[in-house]
């Protein structure tokens, strides 16, 4: 249980979110989600396109008022005390830009604040050093990303906000903009990241939060959302023919065996998590050692999707309960 | 699940805030607002429709039809008709600024997402308003002076009769409709609808308002709608007492008015 579940004032919660809601041309959005993110804390908010991600992050900086419920950051209403809590988030927003001919180094001008740090330091990190002169409009995706990293941790933000952080980047791009985010958590700072990469939100979240239909379906930490709602395993190897269907037999009758298949000389056992350590078992036992042993276990793409396909009234709609 | 351990580098170990540095810092520091006023000007001077459109176009085209009537008065020109039209086309640099110019700024950014992000950031609300309005004004400042530059060993810049009205005219009409290039630009959807709707506001304009024929030789029809123009409105104010030829203290006020309304929407639909 989240010890500051029932205490939204708490010096120590960065985010608080009671009751909101948000419609567009009477399409709800977001829909009485509660939400609380703890200093400190690396939350994602995964989902599928239209889940309400991006309208609940954009009440939360100020660029969308709610139709109900109540919005804190840093104890502060984004709406009505702007001025004071713009300053302490960092954002990284989807679909935005900057004017096609403002230049890398003219950029971090413009948006470093009075508590900005050193911004070649962030540039040399991000792989901007040698572009400072580059005008916006001639960078590629991934280096826009980039940028946009760079200044939303420019000015030393109590809280960063990731929208899609790492759309657009190529595969070392992406590893380094993780491991800024791993660098920012280890450094204390509070980030919200909006991601449907769910790789990206297990590699980086403490916790996640997952929403469908503007609502709460569950959160948990990665882990806990995949023992909750993908807890399966799956052990395949081959098996040579002969004593074959001897073998399916016994496969079947370990602990926590759903199904065996066969195609070819190709077996497939099914069941919960405890197959993987008895169908090892009963292979070594037998003096078998597949050299094409393959396990597959269930990550949270996999729990997301599962929990994608429950109906409504099913899903949990407490937040802040891992 | 995939961990990462990373050793944390100097460069992000200051996440954390920290009170000194950023106290030095502070004294050295320039205003968002005034940051975001330089910034917008550099670009302004890398933006090819605002050299095209602000500064050449009006210079053409007064260089064209100032010499089209001649430099005699008669029953079309009460006055010099190439100083007729070098005071009126500084209402068309106006015209330019505020009707292609800022819409189509505006509403590039607003497409492509600047405008939200300097509503995340910490910009002051009318910080962005204020920016075009500078630009706005800076522009129209230099294309205005180049035009007068380029007037003067042609057709001769005619003396100014009433200098504080002429002022206060330029003043209101550049307002107004820097105002009215920011609105509409917060209402088109993109750049290129901006730029649609800002050349069929303009040309009328243009040709009824300011740079066109004189409004003795237009039917009756035309010269009721062209009375009624904003950048009539404007013209008048600045050609009448510029020249001599009246006060246009109604025009004065009627741009004033719409100066006003304009600045006070414009800058509403722009605050961060």
């Amino acid at each position: 249980m989240n010890p500051l579940a029932d205490t939204p004032d708490h010096p120590d919660r960065v985010v608080s979110v009671r009751g909101l809601r948000k419609s567009y041309g009477g399409r709800v959005v977001v829909d009485d989600l509660d939400l609380d993110v703890s200093a400190g804390e690396v939350v994602g908010l995964i989902g599928a396109n239209g889940a309400g991600k991006t309208t609940t992050v954009e009440c939360l900086q100020g660029l969308r008022h709610a139709d109900a419920g109540t919005v804190r950051v840093l104890g502060l209403d984004p709406i009505r005390d702007g001025a004071k809590l713009r300053p302490q988030i960092g954002s990284q927003l989807q679909s935005s830009g900057l004017p096609d001919r403002l230049r890398v180094a003219e950029a971090v001008e413009l948006f470093s604040g009075r508590r900005a740090r050193d911004a070649d330091a962030l540039l040399e990190r991000f792989g901007l050093a040698q572009r400072r002169k580059y005008a916006f409009g001639t960078m590629s995706g991934g280096e826009r990303q980039r940028l946009f990293l760079v200044l939303a941790l420019l000015n030393q933000p109590r809280l960063v906000i990731l929208d899609e952080l790492t759309q657009g980047l190529d595969p070392t791009a992406r590893r380094e903009v993780w491991k800024a985010v791993a660098q920012l958590r280890d450094a204390g700072t509070t980030v919200l990241l909006v991601t449907h990469e769910l790789d990206e939100a297990e590699a980086l979240c403490e916790r996640v939060v997952a929403m469908r239909g503007g609502r709460v379906l569950d959160s948990g930490t990665p882990a806990q959302l995949v023992a909750r709602h993908a807890r399966g395993a799956t052990v395949g190897f081959g098996l040579p023919a002969g004593r074959a269907h001897e073998s399916l037999d016994a496969l079947r009758g370990l602990p926590g065996v759903t199904d065996v298949s066969r195609a070819g000389d190709q077996v497939t056992v099914h069941g919960e998590r405890e197959v993987i350590a008895h169908t090892g078992a009963w292979l070594v036992s037998r003096g078998r050692i597949p050299h094409d042993l393959r396990v597959d276990v269930p990550d949270l793409e996999t729990a997301l999707l599962t929990l994608l396909d429950q109906p409504v009234e099913q899903s949990p709609t407490q937040i802040g309960a891992a | 699940m995939t961990t990462e351990t990373v050793a944390r580098p100097a460069a992000l170990t200051a996440a954390v805030p920290s009170d000194g540095p950023a106290v030095a810092r502070a004294r050295r520091h320039r205003s968002a607002t005034r940051r975001l006023v330089v910034s917008e000007l550099r670009l302004l001077g890398r933006d090819p429709v605002t050299l095209t459109f602000v500064l050449v176009f009006p210079i053409v085209c007064m260089l064209i039809i100032g010499g089209s009537f001649g430099t005699t008065p008669d029953a079309e020109f009460p006055v010099n008709p190439s100083h007729w039209y070098v005071a009126s086309y500084f209402t068309v640099v106006i015209g330019a600024t505020g009707l292609i110019m800022l819409p189509v700024h505006i509403a590039s950014y607003r497409e492509r997402g600047v405008l939200r992000r300097f509503a995340a950031s910490a910009f002051p609300r009318w910080s962005f308003a204020l920016a075009q309005l500078v630009i706005g004004l800076v522009a129209i400042a230099i294309a205005g002076v180049l035009l007068l530059a380029v007037a003067a060993p042609v057709y001769g810049v005619p003396d100014v009769e009433q200098p504080l009205r002429v002022a206060a005219g330029m003043l209101a009409g550049s307002v107004a409709f820097i105002s009215l290039g920011v609105l509409l630009g917060t209402l088109l959807p993109s750049a290129r609808a901006a730029q649609a709707v800002g050349l069929l506001l303009f040309f009328p304009s243009f040709l009824l308002g300011a740079g066109g024929p004189p409004p003795a030789v237009m039917s009756p029809a035309l010269r009721s709608i062209a009375e009624y123009l904003p950048l009539t409105v404007a013209t008048d104010a600045i050609r009448e007492p510029w020249l001599g030829i009246g006060d246009a203290t109604g025009q004065l006020v009627a741009i004033a008015v719409i100066a006003v309304l304009a600045t006070a929407l414009a800058a509403r639909r722009t605050s961060l």
